[in-house]
This record gives C-alpha cells, sequence and structure tokens, in this order.
C-alpha cells in the first residue's frame, strides 16, 4: 500500500533519516517506535510531503508521490496529525470538524458566493457526518466550543476525528496518547484499534511503549534514522539491539 | 458602547465648529467612507487570512492609476487631455480587477513567506509601485500627476445631492465620492458576510489558524491565500479610486506607506476581524485627525500650527494603546477571535 525504497534526508552533518526499504501493508496497525531524534517524525514529514527528502522515493498505491504537495497526498487518502497538536484554535469544533469535511469544490469563492443550494446540501451531509464522528469520540457536547477550550486531550480527540472525516486509507499518528491523561489514552487507544477494524491502515509514532506493544501489529524501531527491528511486537521485545537502544538493558 | 464613542465622536465636530460644522462633517465622513473601505479589504487579507500585508497603499494605487488612465484625463506637465473613449464605470471594474491582479502578480512570489517576512515583501513591494509611478512620467504624469478627470465621475451625480449640497453650502463633488464610498462599504459589507459565514470563509480563518494542518487536511492553502490577497486587494483597489476623486487629483506622495499605517491603525481600531468594525474605527480615527489642531489648541493656547500636527498623531498613538490594554479585540472585535494578543504569549 505505502512503499518507501532508499529515504534518506540529512540535518547538516545529522542523518535523520536513511531507510532502504519498507513497505506497509493494507489494513494493518504499524508503530514506529525509537528514541528521541531517531527521525521518526522526519520521516512522517517525508512521506506526508511536508519536508523533501536528499533522495529517495515514496509511493502509495503504486502511484510515486516523492515529493507532492502535502495537501495532493491527503487527497489520495494518506492524512497525517501532528505531535504538537494542530486544532484551530480561534474556529469551533464543529467549524474543525467541517473544515476538514468539505472539498475544494464545496469551499470555492464562487458557490460561496452565490450560495448554491447544492452548497447548503453538502454542508448538512458534512455537518451531520461530523456530528457522528464527534459522539463517537464523545466530544459532541462541546460542538459550539471554541477549540482552544478544549483539554489537551479533546484537542488530540478533535484533530483525530477531523482526519478520519474524509475516510482515509491511510492515517498517520504523531504521537496520538502524548500529554493526555491514562484514562483518556485508554480511550484513545480503543478508537484507534476501531478504526483499524474498520479497515483503516494505520501507522503511528508513539513512545508510550505498553500502548505500543497492546495495540500494533507491527513494530519497527528506529535509531539514528535507520531501522534496527522490524516484525510483530514479541519479536521487536526480544531483539537485543532493541533493548540496547531503547527500552534499556538497565532494568533487566 | 461604540455606537456611542462614534456618535459623540460626530458630536465633538458640532461642538468643536460652531461654524460650518456640516462642512467639517461631510468632509470628514468622506474620508472615513474611503479609509474605511480600505481597511475592510485589509480585513480581508489580515483579520481573515492572517495576511500580514504592509503594501497596501499599492492596492489602493493600482486601482486609482488604472482607473483614471483609462478615462479621459491630463497627465504631466503638458496636462493634454487624454482619452480612451471609456466611461467611469468599465474603467472603474477594469481598475479594480487591475488590483486584483497586482495582487494576484504580488502574490505568487511571496504568499508562500510566513508573517513578517510577508510584511517586509509588501512594503517594498508598494515603494517600488510608488517609484515606478514615479518615474514613468510619459504615462502616469510622475510628480506632476493627473488632473481633469473628475468630469467623468461627476456627470452621474444625481439632482438631490446638487440641491441638498446646495442649501447646506456643501461641496456637491465631494458629496458625491462620499456617498459613493458609503454605497460600496454597504455592498462590500453585505458581500463579505455571505463569503465569511460560507465554507470558503471557514477555510480562510482555518489558513489564518494553522496553514500546516490546513495542508494536512488536504487543501491548498496557498491557492486560498491568493484569492483572499486577491480579493481584499480588489477593494483597496476600489477605495484609491475614490481617494484620487476625492482629492481632484492623483499624486504618486498619496500612496506613500503612511496611507497603509492609518489603514491599518483604522483596522485595529475598529476589531481585527469585524466585518463592520472598520466603519466605526474610520470615523473615530478621521474625528481625531481632524479635530486634534481644534481640541489641542484649546488646551495649548501659544502652540503654532506644527506642534499642533504632532499633537494628533500623539493622540491616535494613545488612543491605539488604551485599547490594547483595555479592549485588545478592538471596538467590535470578538474577545474569543482575537487576532492581535499583545499581552500574552
Amino acid at each position: 500500500m505505502l512503499k518507501v525504497h532508499n529515504l534518506r534526508k540529512r540535518f547538516g552533518g545529522v542523518k535523520a533519516v536513511d531507510i532502504d526499504d519498507i513497505s506497509f501493508e493494507q489494513n494493518q496497525l504499524t508503530s514506529i517506535i525509537g528514541p528521541n531524534g531517531a527521525g521518526k517524525t522526519t520521516f512522517f514529514d517525508l512521506i506526508s510531503g511536508f519536508t523533501e527528502g536528499d533522495e529517495g522515493k515514496v509511493f502509495l498505491n503504486e502511484k510515486n508521490i516523492t515529493n507532492s504537495q502535502p495537501f495532493s497526498i491527503a487527497r489520495q487518502g494518506m492524512v497525517r496529525t501532528f505531535q504538537l497538536t494542530k486544532v484551530f484554535d480561534r474556529m469551533t469544533v464543529i467549524e474543525n470538524m467541517m473544515f476538514s469535511g468539505s472539498n475544494t469544490k464545496n469551499d470555492s469563492l464562487f458557490r460561496s458566493l452565490m450560495k448554491l443550494s447544492t452548497q447548503k446540501n453538502n454542508e448538512n451531509l458534512i455537518r451531520e457526518k461530523a456530528f457522528e464522528i464527534m459522539k463517537d469520540l464523545n466530544i459532541d457536547h462541546m460542538a459550539n466550543s471554541y477549540a482552544r477550550e478544549l483539554s489537551g486531550g479533546q484537542k488530540k480527540l478533535l484533530e483525530l476525528g477531523r482526519s478520519i472525516i474524509n475516510d482515509p486509507k491511510i492515517l498517520l499518528l504523531d504521537e496520538p496518547l502524548a500529554g493526555v491523561n491514562p484514562k483518556l489514552a485508554e480511550e484513545i487507544l480503543s478508537i484507534i484499534q476501531k478504526l483499524s477494524d474498520q479497515g483503516i491502515t494505520i501507522i503511528m509514532v508513539e513512545h508510550n511503549i505498553e500502548a505500543v506493544m497492546k495495540i500494533s501489529e507491527r513494530v519497527i524501531v528506529l535509531a539514528e534514522g535507520s531501522v534496527i527491528a522490524d516484525g510483530n511486537p514479541e519479536k521487536v521485545r526480544k531483539e537485543p539491539k532493541v533493548i540496547e537502544a531503547y527500552l534499556g538493558s538497565g532494568n533487566e | 458602547m461604540t455606537i456611542f464613542l462614534t456618535a459623540g465622536s460626530i458630536y465633538l465636530v458640532f461642538i468643536l465648529n460652531e461654524d460650518g460644522p456640516l462642512r467639517i462633517l461631510f468632509n470628514l465622513l468622506t474620508f472615513a467612507g474611503i479609509y474605511g473601505l480600505a481597511a475592510i479589504g485589509l480585513n480581508v487579507h489580515f483579520g481573515l487570512t492572517g495576511l500580514l500585508n504592509f503594501g497596501h497603499a499599492s492596492f489602493m494605487g493600482v486601482g486609482a492609476y488604472v482607473t483614471l488612465l483609462l478615462i479621459p484625463h491630463a497627465a504631466g506637465r503638458e496636462g493634454e487631455i487624454t482619452d480612451t473613449g471609456l466611461t467611469f464605470f468599465p474603467a472603474l471594474v477594469i481598475g479594480i480587477i487591475a488590483a486584483a491582479l497586482f495582487g494576484l502578480l504580488l502574490g505568487l512570489p511571496a504568499i508562500r513567506l510566513r508573517g513578517d517576512y510577508l510584511a517586509i515583501v509588501t512594503i517594498a513591494a508598494a515603494e517600488i509601485f510608488r517609484l515606478l509611478v514615479r518615474d514613468l512620467e510619459s504615462v502616469t504624469g510622475g510628480v506632476y500627476g493627473i488632473i481633469n478627470f473628475s468630469e467623468s465621475l461627476q456627470i452621474y451625480k444625481p439632482e438631490f445631492l446638487i440641491n441638498f449640497s446646495e442649501r447646506f453650502e456643501l461641496n456637491s463633488s465631494q458629496m458625491w465620492v462620499g456617498l459613493l464610498s458609503w454605497i460600496s462599504i454597504f455592498i462590500v459589507l453585505i458581500l463579505l458576510r455571505r463569503l465569511t459565514n460560507s465554507p470558503w470563509g471557514r477555510a480562510l480563518r482555518a489558513v489564518r489558524e494553522d496553514e500546516d494542518a490546513v495542508r494536512a487536511l488536504g487543501k491548498n492553502a496557498i491557492w486560498l491565500k491568493l484569492q483572499s490577497f486577491m480579493l481584499g486587494a480588489g477593494i483597496a483597489g476600489l477605495a484609491g479610486v475614490f481617494l484620487a476623486f476625492n482629492y481632484g487629483s492623483l499624486q504618486t506622495t498619496t500612496f506613500v506607506p503612511l496611507l497603509t499605517f492609518y489603514v491599518w491603525a483604522i483596522m485595529i481600531l475598529g476589531g481585527v476581524g469585524s466585518l463592520t468594525g472598520p466603519i466605526f474605527g474610520s470615523i473615530i480615527f478621521w474625528v481625531i485627525i481632524s479635530e486634534t489642531d481644534r481640541l489641542a489648541q484649546l488646551i495649548f493656547e501659544n502652540a503654532n500650527g506644527q506642534q499642533l500636527a504632532g499633537v494628533r498623531f500623539i493622540l491616535v498613538g494613545l488612543l491605539i494603546m488604551l485599547l490594547m490594554i483595555f479592549r485588545p479585540s478592538g471596538l467590535l472585535g470578538k474577545k474569543e477571535e482575537l487576532l492581535l494578543d499583545v499581552k500574552s504569549s
């Protein structure tokens, strides 16, 4: 589904990402872990079009998306979230959702000026869908609050909801549990699990090892930009290199 | 409170000018209408989309120059009348489109820049425009400017306005320009109200909040910003045309950076992001600008004209400072959508 070939990116002398070949299978829940500075977020930036790589190619459904614009990659069904939540603070929760659910045609200046009835119908459909998702995420009671009034965890939920409203094929989640209390983390995990069950391919960067091991079908470990382990959680957990680089050997 | 302030400032005009307050009031309202219109355009850029545009004067200038060059006018030292055969309204439409296209032209390379960098580029572009116009003497009249163009607009002046003006000893030409600018504000605001409440307006606000998130959600942020840039530039172009007709002659010195900052002050006074805010901001701004001389004369009896002129800017600055401290969202801005966060962060 998503293939990466010879992807490299340097920042000055630092090798941020140096990956020979990875492919992600459809409908698999993959987690990428690794110490800080291992290149996880840079890897996301590279495949989602936010950063241009030095070399290498990225294929989405056999189509070359290397150096495509982020919005065009998103339109092809691969949507990402951010490590630091990026909700639209001075817009309401429902506006956040509906902006994401609306497409370029619906947003057009001409249609908006003419107030076409097709646009109105579209908006109603989007609103319904947005409420459905918000209900699932348990933020529907906040629909008319400004997004900046939400708690950190609720913002994470909003960002998640915003990214699934257009039924993406691949979801890139950058630390979906960061800064979230344990109870809400549980909730978010079960939502991610549910999305995966619905057939969305999920690739997630996360530091919470317990959570990762619990729900992932595959775990990839990055260190200094390269893959040092790749496989099911059980296998990765036992890999000596991983224990040394990341899980920590001191405890054993 | 805002309406009270605005009414109060208009009342001030009556107190301070015992002879002929109406004349002064309508002169002031004409300027307020024109600058208010320009501020509405700027609000599309900054309030709605978050674009820091410090070259607003150039958009006004492009609108004014293109329109005036298309109607019968006299440019330069010799001052012979040239005529392309166009009447005022088609020329105005072309002028507005030209201003919007200038926005596009400037936007194409510059709109990718963030925040302050865009501000620097726009201020530079506005100066380039002004100097270019000044040096293209064969077309634009250079420093001699453009004159003898008013007739194209004044032939449409309605009868009632002439009668009204005669009765109160007002300048009917200026009244006509003022009336047109306020009608334009009305029309522009109706259109903008539609747009800001629409999916398009929602998309622009999203761009204002976080461009990366917009891109990550499959929207072309650059195209949205360009559209906003063109729309605001077009509105500024319209204001520029009225400004030229109000002066009766078009000079390059009109479009100095100071004009841009007047428009910024008006937008901030009225409330960034508020649709009708610039109207009230503009009236209050112009009352201060035109009445401080008299006000200051009451306080400083021995001051000369030059010293008094300084006082008005002290007052404008003071007013903006007080506003930022006690009401940072401006007169009509929504507190929840505060855009100029001067105290925190």
